[in-house]
């Protein structure tokens, strides 16, 4: 990299660019004279990276805009194409509504005006674009409110450049600022308090009663407000351009041409709910909340700061996690060396949780965020890893509140952390889990996280793991091997002459029989003696037993036999007793269960409609608060059946973008044989064709296969298309099986609906007048040094979970309806006029009936 | 994203050389396979270790062992094929460098599994790498097959007497600071650890194979284990042999 370009880039940074210096002055200093050198014979290319530098180190802007003012002391023409490209890619941003550019965008225009590049009018002049095209959405009679999501988004761009540049409007353009602020002020009026418990953290956040919640506007308006009153100062932004204000003043301001904001969609022509509903679903997937903020520790680690800088060293956080996915090195050192005075590993921490726990989806993968966390805890190892633990204890104490897909992420990030940290936890700090019932969601999630522990590594490690609390080997999972009914050992039940099928079918499989072969001795010698059911439960252990070795021996015996699993389990009855015959020889093992069970799906053996009956078949409904076990096979199948429908829509889109090429190509070359035919016509007076035949043949095949080639593909792109809307119609399929179940078995155990009902009044149910079987309960631990049973009392108070299992049932398989109905939301909208009338009628329980409806973010008042 | 540090031309410093192309071809293949390679995994680390990891990057399509060509036990490397392009990438960025089975693994993008590829290319059956390492790994078989070699001569000038030496930790210091740990356990703990932990997992299996093999490892463990890697008994050998054809048949056609 040649030189000026690391010094651009490491601006701020203290590195050996800037002699490990952290003088911003210093820096900026630096830093202009050896871009004044270059700026004669590399000024495009200075131009493109110092805005790239702009965009993807925004924490960076404000050295960078005091830098752009100095040079323009040097160069207007330079400047001046800065300006104009930026508004350039500002424009191009709103069209694309590419939410961080915008941001970002409006961050650096705010810098230029610190620096004097631009006069504050022009930049009020931006706000005012945004905050009418703002007021106009959410105006009922001439806007569409249902795209709100967008007139928040740019109401909060607003006040977000107001840290960075608040103190020189109000001191240059106060009236016109004024102004601006008294239009928020207005627009807040109007638009409707954003309340989205369906993505929530914490399932109390809802139910709090007459305090609500402020929702993410609302709270950045009073931060902005504080901020206001204060003079304007903010601790967290540097403001380089002070130390040179002597010499910027002397710089020419440029203009900034006008921008536009695209107009909203029109409102749907026939006003119903659901439409509205589903063009506000639309508008939030295009203008998503970026963050919720996720409070876990108490106020006294986090909140001694300025309202106004917490939100933006998150602002930088959320930056550098954005920007540097991908460089873990340069990620976790802009993560701790932020340019600010003061510490704030905990507010890191709990920006960090909040991404990998955001609803519905974080920006990237939770294993970033997990890899993240690592880096941070070897970077700051004396001070990153003591917060981790204190974020872990935090959710954990809360976690019978916390939403359950964001339990199944914190238990999946648990684990994986640990098992990159030698899975050392002070566990015994949780035996006292042992004393709780076997559905409280503490213990469950212990057992949970231990399991995904094992996983990763081996039984007898994570054993030694939890050695300082040996109790809690009672939550370990079984050691994981298969349960197979015709090993011969143990003195099964089996019959011999059960046993003796198994063992004939391990020689034909030995013997390299085919399937066909196999298929026809089954359908002549097996079944008419055995029936089905013998039959499948031989034939289909048997096959797992020879494929349980690995992972891959599996997929061999599946390719290979899977046609005589097929022709066994030919209906949906065949294939819910082919999936409990599965998870009955890996009953062990969760993992084999669900690998086993997925690819089944995979290679089309069982369908996802036979796995959804499963799942809900009575000995797993049992199971729904006490295990994961049947939540992961049911996830598996429905993000199965999500990922083939992406992949037709990509198939089906790339398609749509070649045939457009060929139809190009098609008719270039008909074109060109067109073109030729004439040519020959014209110069002879009559059609000869005999002047050139070879090229005109030539010319005559290409046009043939280009035509060709054209149908061809539009043959290929209507097969695509049948599949995808097959697909389409079986995924409706597919969610009203879900939710019928779902419905059914909650209707069952739910309480009888009253009109008030809620989740509160749910947990605070007691167990008590439940008859829990007292061999279910787990027998007291009687611990040599006490410390377990001392523990457990200590933990007494906190643990309050004594809510009685049909409840907690309850309570845990909302949650999941919640989930899948968020995590899918795009996917049912499609469907929900079939839904309102098959699944969602008037018996519907209203507890369910609200779990879906905030998973799917549709609000009551309007339906 | 983070093009500023990254130059994205650059994909992977290692280049196969039984890659039947040029370098532009191999590149190319580079950026369009959805396979990952990854390396410095132990011995011991089984598939479902590995699915359940690379699964948090995508859906898996197939996991392919590393496999030493003589013994056909893993031998510390293995491809990931993923349905999708983007989570390959993933897996790249977020899992390479980290820790599985007490191990810091790399992951790479690979060209594209083909029969074959399974196998380790050292004189010996093993990873390359495999042969020349002098330092005692204990995940990995413990010293290096040239210094194993050269062990078991020692052993045949002096004769020690068969079954003195097995109950003795390895003549050279392990070198621990390498992989992580800090934990004192010693080389020959974590030896005879997983040694009976894998053999446990395969009784369970298959109780009927089991008695044989043990035999086997007895043996081999009182004779001469400070010389021969040990063989990895985590490795669910099915003992009817014909799993390499196998592996080549699942290959034709995919879920």
């Amino acid at each position: 990299m040649s030189s000026w370009k690391s010094i651009l880039l490491r601006i701020g940074d203290k590195s050996s660019e800037y002699n490990s210096s952290d003088d911003f002055k210093d820096h900026i200093e630096t830093c202009f004279g050896a871009l004044r050198r270059e700026l004669a014979h590399s000024s495009s290319e200075i131009l493109s990276f110092l805005l790239q530098c702009a965009e993807q180190l925004p924490h960076k802007i404000p050295l960078y805009g005091t830098l752009i003012g100095l040079l323009n002391l040097e160069d207007e023409d330079f400047v001046k194409k800065i300006v104009e490209d930026t508004q350039n890619s500002f424009q191009d941003a709103l069209d694309s509504a590419n939410c961080d550019r915008i941001r970002i965008s409006m961050r650096f225009l705010t810098a230029l005006m610190c620096s004097k590049v631009l006069q504050p009018a022009s930049l009020v002049v931006v706000f005012e674009t945004l905050l009418s095209s703002a007021a106009i959405t959410v105006d009922e009679e001439k806007g569409n409110p249902s795209w709100q999501a967008r007139a928040d988004f740019y109401v909060i761009c607003i006040l977000s450049c107001l840290p960075w540049g608040g103190a020189e409007l109000a001191e240059q353009v106060p009236e016109e600022i004024e102004r601006v602020l008294v239009g928020i002020q207005a627009y807040l009026s109007i638009r409707s308090h954003t309340s989205d418990s369906g993505l929530s953290f914490f399932e109390d956040d809802e139910s709090g009663g007459d305090v609500v919640e402020k929702d993410f506007l609302e709270d950045l308006w009073e931060r902005i407000q504080v901020l206001s009153n204060n003079g304007w100062k903010v601790e967290s932004v540097p403001r380089p351009h002070l130390s040179f204000e002597a010499q910027l003043v002397a710089g020419k301001s440029h203009e900034f041409g006008p921008i536009s904001c695209p107009e909203q969609p029109e409102l749907p022509s026939t006003i119903s709910a659901v439409a509205y509903g589903k063009q506000k679903h639309d508008a939030e997937l295009k203008y998503p909340q970026r963050t919720r903020r996720l409070n876990i520790f108490p106020s006294s680690k986090t909140e001694d700061l300025q309202p106004i800088d917490r939100f933006v060293v998150e602002e930088y956080l959320l930056d550098v996690l954005l920007f540097f996915n991908g460089c873990r090195k340069e990620c976790a050192s802009f993560m701790v060396g932020l340019p600010v005075p003061f510490r704030y590993e905990y507010l890191m921490a709990e920006t960090i949780f909040s991404q990998l726990l955001l609803l519905p989806h974080p920006p990237f993968k939770p294993i970033y965020y997990t890899l993240v966390i690592m880096d941070l805890c070897k970077a700051l190892p004396g001070a990153f890893p003591a917060v981790v633990a204190g974020a872990v204890r935090a959710l954990f104490d809360k976690i019978a509140d916390l939403d359950m897909e964001c339990r199944t992420r914190l238990i999946l990030w648990f684990s994986h952390h640990l098992s990159n940290f030698q899975f050392i936890w002070p566990w015994d700090e949780w035996a006292y889990v042992l004393d709780l019932s076997k559905w409280a969601p503490q213990r469950v999630f212990v057992q949970e996280v231990l399991e995904r522990e094992v996983r990763l590594s081996y039984w007898d490690k994570i054993k030694q793991s939890i050695e300082n609390a040996p109790a809690l080997e009672e939550l370990l999972p079984p050691k994981g091997g298969p349960n197979f009914k015709y090993s011969g050992v143990n003195g099964q039940e089996k019959t011999e002459q059960e046993q003796a099928i198994s063992s004939d079918l391990n020689n034909k499989v030995k013997g390299r029989q085919s399937a066909r072969e196999i298929i026809l001795w089954i359908e002549e010698n097996v079944y008419p003696t055995h029936g089905l059911e013998i039959t499948l439960s031989v034939v289909v252990q048997t096959l797992l037993d020879i494929g349980s070795k690995s992972f891959t021996h599996l997929i061999t015996v599946l390719e290979r036999y899977g046609q005589v699993i097929a022709k066994l389990c030919s209906n949906q009855d065949k294939q819910v007793m082919l999936i409990a015959e599965v998870s009955s020889y890996w009953k062990y093992n969760a993992q084999m269960t669900a690998i086993a069970i997925d690819r089944m799906m995979g290679y089309r053996l069982i369908s996802n409609l036979a796995i959804v009956r499963w799942v809900f078949s009575p000995e797993n409904v049992e199971q729904f608060h006490i295990s994961d076990r049947p939540w992961e096979v049911l996830r598996n199948a429905v993000s199965k059946t999500y990922n083939r429908i992406t992949d037709l829509r990509k198939e089906v889109s790339s398609l749509k973008k070649s045939i457009i090429s060929a139809e190009e190509a098609a008719s270039k070359a008909k074109a060109d044989l067109e073109a030729a035919e004439s040519k020959l016509a014209l110069v002879e007076g009559e059609p000869v064709l005999g002047e050139n035949p070879a090229k005109l043949k030539h010319l005559k095949s290409v046009a043939d296969k280009a035509k060709e080639e054209e149908e061809s593909m539009h043959d290929s792109l209507q097969a695509k298309e049948a599949l995808l809307a097959q697909a389409l119609d079986e995924n409706e399929v597919l969610f009203l099986s879900l939710y019928k179940n779902f419905s059914t078995v909650l209707n069952k155990r739910l309480p009888d609906a009253s009109g008030d009902a809620t989740l509160q009044s749910l947990k605070s149910i007691h167990g008590d007048s439940m008859a829990v079987d007292l061999e279910e309960l787990p027998t007291m631990e009687v611990d040599d040094e006490n410390g377990i049973a001392q523990k457990s009392q200590s933990n007494g108070g906190k643990a309050t979970n004594n809510v009685g299992e049909k409840e907690q049932w309850c309570l845990s398989t909302l949650g999941y309806v919640k989930t899948f109905s968020r995590q899918y939301a795009s996917e049912i909208w499609p469907h929900i006029e079939k839904l309102d009338v098959e699944v969602l009628t008037e018996d519907a329980h209203p507890l369910f009936w609200k779990a879906v409806h905030s998973g799917l973010r549709r609000l009551s008042n309007e339906l | 994203m983070a093009s500023l540090f990254k130059d994205p031309t650059k994909i992977s410093a290692y280049r196969d050389r039984r890659f039947n192309g040029t370098q532009e071809e191999f590149e190319q293949a580079l950026l369009n396979s959805t396979t990952v390679y990854i390396g410095n995994m132990s011995f011991y680390t089984t598939e479902e270790q590995v699915y359940e990891l690379f699964s948090r990057a995508g859906e898996i399509k197939k996991i392919n062992m590393g496999l030493d060509k003589n013994s056909k036990t893993p031998c510390g490397f293995c491809f990931v094929l993923y349905y999708s392009r983007e989570d390959a990438e993933d897996a790249v960025k977020y899992i390479s460098g980290t820790i599985l089975d007490d191990r810091p693994i790399r992951v790479d993008f690979d060209w594209g599994f083909v029969e074959g590829r399974q196998w380790g290319r050292g004189r010996s059956g093993g990873q390359v790498r495999d042969e020349y390492r002098t330092d005692y790994d204990p995940g990995r078989g413990g010293y290096g097959k040239l210094v194993q070699r050269e062990l078991e001569a020692q052993r045949q000038l002096v004769d020690y007497g068969a079954g003195s030496l097995g109950s003795f930790p390895p003549v050279m210091p392990p070198q621990y600071g390498k992989h992580g740990g800090g934990h004192g356990h010693g080389g020959s703990y974590r030896h005879g650890r997983d040694y009976h932990r894998k053999r446990h997992r395969d009784d369970d299996r298959h109780g009927r194979e089991a008695s044989k093999r043990n035999s086997d490892h007895e043996s081999r463990r009182t004779s001469d284990r400070d010389s021969r890697p040990e063989k990895n008994p985590r490795f669910r050998e099915s003992g009817d042999s014909d799993d390499e054809e196998e592996e080549e048949e699942d290959r034709k056609r995919r879920p």
